[in-house]
């Protein structure tokens, strides 16, 4: 189904952390935290649309509005 | 999908959540988000299933359509009510939780206005 963007979620996250830290060692903190925050866009943008799904197949069959 | 698949999936997921919670809790809230809304919409696709049987047997009872849709109405907003409360009680904001079941309850109070009022009349003209 839409399994793929969980795994996608879930790499994105990792990544970042890695990433997170990474940058942390290297002495970047204002990069890392930029990084932390584009990948929290990606995911976020991600989430609303599955969202958006849900809400509409739940107003399609409870008859909602 | 069936519950194997269903309870596979959210062993998996948990795990991942897990994993990444200790870093960035930020992500592992829109993982689990994720999860629960995909599990959402396969199992409503099921639950529509049902409902049309709820619907055809209150036609065969003779039962006007208003009163089910309204008892539906109410079903569908506790769901999401409880979908989203509990995923903001998982990120730790009690009171945002709380806010929306108030919300929720609030919203199928207002929706039973209409059938609290027919009951009422309908005492109201068997009293002599």
């Amino acid at each position: 189904m839409g399994l793929d963007v969980l795994f996608k979620i879930a790499g994105v996250g990792i990544l970042i952390s890695v990433f997170h830290t990474a940058l942390k060692q290297a002495g970047k903190e204002d990069m890392a935290h930029l990084c932390t925050l584009a990948g929290f866009a990606v995911v976020l943008l991600w989430v609303v649309q599955l969202l958006g799904k849900l809400f509409t197949t739940v107003q399609d069959v409870f008859k909602l509005f | 999908m069936d519950i194997v698949q269903i309870v596979g999936l959210g062993f998996v997921v948990t795990l991942l959540i897990l994993i990444i919670k200790r870093e960035r809790p930020e992500f592992a809230m829109q993982l689990s988000l994720a999860l629960t809304a995909i599990i959402l919409i396969v199992l409503l696709a099921k639950i529509n299933v049902v409902l049309n049987l709820f619907r055809d047997l209150a036609d065969k009872a003779n039962i006007n359509q208003l009163y089910l849709n309204t008892i539906l109405k109410i079903i569908g907003i506790a769901y999401i009510t409880e979908f989203g409360a509990q995923i903001c009680k998982d990120a730790g904001e009690g009171a945002v939780a709380s806010k929306i079941e108030f919300a929720g309850k609030v919203m199928v109070m207002v929706l039973a206005i209409p059938i609290i009022t027919l009951v009422i009349d309908t005492i109201v003209r068997l009293m002599p």
